[in-house]
């Protein structure tokens, strides 16, 4: 049996936060704003990989896959994430019929990095930092687009340091739980409309951002696994985490739109806040579980199969309170119902060398009528395909989702916002992993 | 509040599956031909008048170009930069004078440019607050008999001589055999009593009986077999910014904020009316419930209406008085005797409507519950909140009484909502795009006009409003004391519309 490794932690520790400075928002690729890409070999399969685990991405999609892991070792991901192509087709009786928008292209790059500390032949350390739920929709021509009066540009960023302990109670189950703190921060812009009383035409008066910052805006849950390997052939693997509520403080910020008219952008002034008031929001980040497994087949053929819930009906309501402001406070039913995700991979390994595939189907939580344009989500088919190279010391994977959105109509009259169309969506994720073990 | 909203989207499911069910088995109609009969809201007045770009926007017009109504003939009004004196009708708009937007006249209304045609309107709207009698008795109008006649001869061209002399707006619409009809009529036989200043059965009131009778009648002459009739109802006072911008109390003229004395509101000034005299004597505060119309702005500009502790002049602001046999003069407040008798009249007219509609098999636009709920809730499109706040909300124009170019968008749309509603139809509902961004200004130059008052009404305005009314035969209206002292609106306006 190899002698666990012991590892100066605190450098580990640091190495991650670094990394983890550089985390940046996500398109909403999986169901609602969850990124479930995490690791490479795990994307490759099509994230099916709760009820095998084997590297140390396992923190994320099942702890208790630790409990086979008996060195100490590092995975690094980088996640690159972008729109292929995105389309909004308007419809009658807002924006109308021949109105064409679209989400502005834009690469997003997600740094996770996972590390496993054996500490006794039973007991293992890991450490998570991952981002597990980001929101990033800009639309183009953000003065003058449609939806502007909606969203301009929608932003939910998160970091999760994740510590978890794994226990190998015996040589064929394995158990894990730990704690996870979420630092969180959203970003809203739009635009504010009003009348003009001269000609009777609403007119752009003000841009309006609501931001918060990262530090401040923590939130913590916890979270288990189990794991059991009752043959070789066959891995089976649950894993839980707890919902996170993250209340944020932020500020808002009213910045003038000149209309033209003197008399009117005068009177606009007069009443629009100064300064930067406060402004507190809250986000009830769901709680999920995952149930997989990993069937070996022998010559080297994996597949994994694995089913996903997600607690997205605690997503009722988007409340953005201002305190010190008359009349600005936005509710907004949500009212997002649980989903399910239903996945499959399969693997071929050729000696050191792997090829990968998966598909998955992802249910949208999200309901017609709040489709729009903060978050248009909808249900969609994702294909994968990835490949590594891995010894026992060393891995290197590379995989890939194309995440094909089934077209989202939102018809009249129940929309939230009053805004109608088609969304078309097509997303790519690359995700590349460095694994070594000591 | 979840709850709520999961009750009101199993509602609304539930009542699309049932409408689904109840039209099915029928084959929706397909509509050839529309016609619009009714008053100044079929027209497509705004602003006092009626102008060819206003009726580019009225509701009617964009209905007919959703069914792709290709020869929906119209008497478009031209639009005139406004002279002194004026020679037409005059138009209202936004003007500035400095320091505050006010509310003045920015042109006037011309000829009809379609008077050529050979045979009737699609659009037989007309203003000049015609009551719903008029819509099948008004066979041969008097041009300078009164307003009503001079507003409704363009239109019906049915004067001594004339294409359709001895036509009334139904016999006019009914000989175009269309298919769709879009009726609205009856709001004037209630808003008299909110220009007046006071409610009086008989004189700014249409008792319910006789509403109901002409009622009855309009709607059994618009009932064809074949067609579908789509009426609107009566929406309420509480709802027009004409009757609810100025609040009965005094407020700061620079904050718009309550003028509080001793830990209270101070109400306005008025003389007292039957039912809240004035003890001892008058002038005395206005009680609770009552409306202070926007007339009242220049008055106030004056400090009429204003207890003189607080720098007015101590006059009450006028309450609308008929003096038998034949005189009335107008006033701008209106006690809550009054608003409990004009709201009584709309129960009732609208009962009526409800009534004859389900009876005739015509379709029904609750314009009033529409009304109610943009007040109460704001109207939300495309992520903008529209409301009935004048200037402000986007849904009325600068009367305070008509709707707006998006008001009338969003009539449209609730026209287009209950006939599909109902008939299974699939007519497209309107584009809003061009109707909350397109600029609805003058192409005319606009005359420097800038009497709107405290609150942006100019005397003008209402006096324009006052003249539009057509009261019973041979009532005359004599403006009031307050306004004959600063030299404005003198004349009397007579209006002897016969029968």
């Amino acid at each position: 049996m190899t002698q666990p490794h012991r590892a100066t932690l605190p450098r580990v520790v640091l190495a991650a936060a670094a990394a983890a400075i550089f985390l940046i928002s996500a398109p909403a690729y999986p169901s609602g704003f969850q990124v479930m890409s995490q690791g490479a070999k795990a994307t490759g399969m099509g994230l099916a990989f709760s009820g095998i685990a084997d590297d140390p991405s396992a923190i994320f999609y099942n702890p208790a896959g630790m409990g086979w892991q008996k060195h100490f070792s590092v995975y690094g991901d980088l996640q690159f994430l972008t729109r292929t192509s995105t389309e909004f087709n308007g419809a009658n009786p807002y924006p109308g019929n021949g109105v064409v928008e679209h989400i502005q292209d834009q690469w997003f790059v997600l740094p996770d990095l996972y590390a496993v500390v054996p500490l006794t032949q039973e007991l293992n350390f890991g450490l998570g930092i991952f981002a597990p739920y980001g929101l990033g929709v800009r639309w183009d021509n953000p003065e003058t687009w449609s939806g502007r009066f909606i969203s301009q540009n929608a932003v939910i960023k998160s970091i999760d340091l994740n510590p978890t302990f794994s226990y190998q109670l015996f040589p064929s189950l394995a158990i894990a739980a730990g704690a996870d703190v979420r630092f969180s921060k959203v970003q809203l812009e739009q635009i504010q409309g009003a009348v003009n009383p001269f000609t009777g035409a609403f007119e752009n008066v003000a841009k309006v951002k609501l931001n918060t910052d990262m530090i401040d805006n923590t939130g913590w849950g916890w979270n288990v696994g189990l794991m059991f390997k009752p043959f070789d052939a066959l891995s089976i693997g649950a894993a839980y985490r707890s919902k996170i509520n993250v209340k944020y403080d932020g500020t808002a910020e009213f910045i003038q739109r000149l209309t033209g008219n003197p008399a009117f952008d005068a009177a606009v002034a007069a009443q629009l806040p100064t300064g930067t008031p406060p402004v507190q929001t809250e986000i009830d980040f769901p709680a999920s579980i995952n149930i997989g497994a990993g069937i070996h087949l022998g010559s080297g053929w994996t597949i994994g199969l694995e089913a996903d819930w997600t607690e997205w009906s605690r997503f009722a309501s988007l409340d953005i309170v201002f305190p010190t402001l008359v009349g600005h406070d936005v509710h907004r039913p949500t009212l997002w119902s649980d989903s399910w995700a239903y996945r499959v991979g399969i693997e071929k390994t050729f000696g050191e060398w792997a090829i990968r595939a998966g598909y998955y189907y992802d249910n949208t939580p999200q309901p017609t009528f709040d489709t729009g344009p903060i978050l248009p989500d909808n249900d969609r088919n994702v294909y994968s395909l990835g490949v590594g190279y891995g010894t026992e010391r060393f891995g290197l994977d590379v995989g890939a989702l194309l995440i094909k959105f089934k077209d989202r109509t939102v018809p009249p009259p129940l929309q939230t916002d009053q805004f109608f169309g088609t969304y078309s969506e097509t997303a790519l994720v690359l995700v590349g992993g460095l694994r070594m073990a000591f | 509040m979840t709850k709520t909203r999961a009750q009101i989207l199993s509602i609304a499911g539930a009542s699309a599956l049932a409408l689904t069910i109840s039209v099915q088995g029928q084959t929706p109609p397909t509509f050839h031909k529309f016609v619009g009969v009714g008053d100044s809201l079929i027209i497509g007045e705004e602003s006092l008048c009626v102008v060819e770009r206003f009726q580019q926007r009225s509701w009617v017009t964009i209905v007919a170009s959703l069914l792709g109504q290709s020869d929906f003939q119209q008497p478009f009004i031209q639009e005139q930069t406004a002279t002194s004196p004026l020679t037409g009708y005059p138009c209202l708009g936004a003007t500035f004078d400095g320091t505050s937007i006010s509310v003045g006249i920015v042109s006037q209304a011309g000829a009809n440019q379609n008077s050529s045609l050979g045979r009737p309107y699609d659009n037989l709207g007309f203003n000049g607050s015609p009551h719903i009698r008029d819509f099948f008795d008004l066979k041969v109008t008097v041009p300078g008999r009164s307003d009503l006649d001079n507003h409704a001869a363009p239109i019906l061209r049915n004067f001594a001589g004339g294409p359709f002399e001895g036509m009334s707006a139904i016999d006019q619409a009914n000989s175009l055999g269309p298919d769709l009809l879009g009726f609205w009529g009856g709001n004037n036989d209630a808003l008299d009593a909110l220009g007046a200043g006071v409610a009086i059965e008989g004189v700014t009131l249409t008792p319910v009986p006789v509403f109901t009778e002409n009622y009855n009648e309009a709607m059994a002459d618009v009932s064809v077999a074949g067609r579908t009739v789509v009426a609107f109802n009566i929406p309420g006072i509480n709802d027009l910014p004409f009757a609810t911008t100025i609040p009965p109390i005094v407020v700061d003229p620079v904050t718009r904020q309550p003028v509080i004395v001793d830990g209270h509101v101070v109400p306005l000034l008025g003389p007292g009316d039957d039912a809240f005299p004035c003890n001892p004597a008058p002038p005395c505060g206005l009680p609770a419930g009552s409306v202070v119309t926007l007339a009242a702005s220049p008055l106030l500009s004056q400090g009429i209406g204003i207890p003189a502790a607080l720098g007015g002049t101590g006059l009450p602001l006028p309450h609308g008085t008929f003096t038998p046999p034949a005189t009335l003069t107008p006033g701008v407040v209106l006690y809550p005797d009054d608003i409990a008798a004009i709201d009584d009249h709309i129960a009732g007219y609208n009962a009526a409507i409800a009534a004859a509609t389900s009876a005739n098999g015509v379709v029904l636009v609750d314009a009033h519950a529409l009304f109610e709920q943009v007040t109460a809730n704001g109207f939300r499109m495309g992520g903008l909140t529209l409301t009935t706040a004048f200037l402000t909300g986007g849904i009325f124009s600068y009367d305070g009484v008509h709707p707006s170019a998006i008001g009338y968008g969003i009539l449209a749309d609730e026209f287009v909502k209950a006939v599909n509603a109902a008939k299974g139809t699939s007519i497209p509902r309107p584009n809003f795009s061009p109707i909350l961004f397109t600029p609805n200004v003058p192409s005319v130059p606009a005359p420097a006009v800038h009497d709107g008052g405290l609150w942006g009404y100019s005397l003008e305005s209402w006096r324009e409003w006052l003249g539009s009314i057509a009261l019973p035969g041979g009532i005359q209206i004599q403006m009031p004391e307050e306004s004959r002292n600063r030299g404005r609106a003198t004349r009397v306006l007579t209006r002897s519309v016969g029968d």
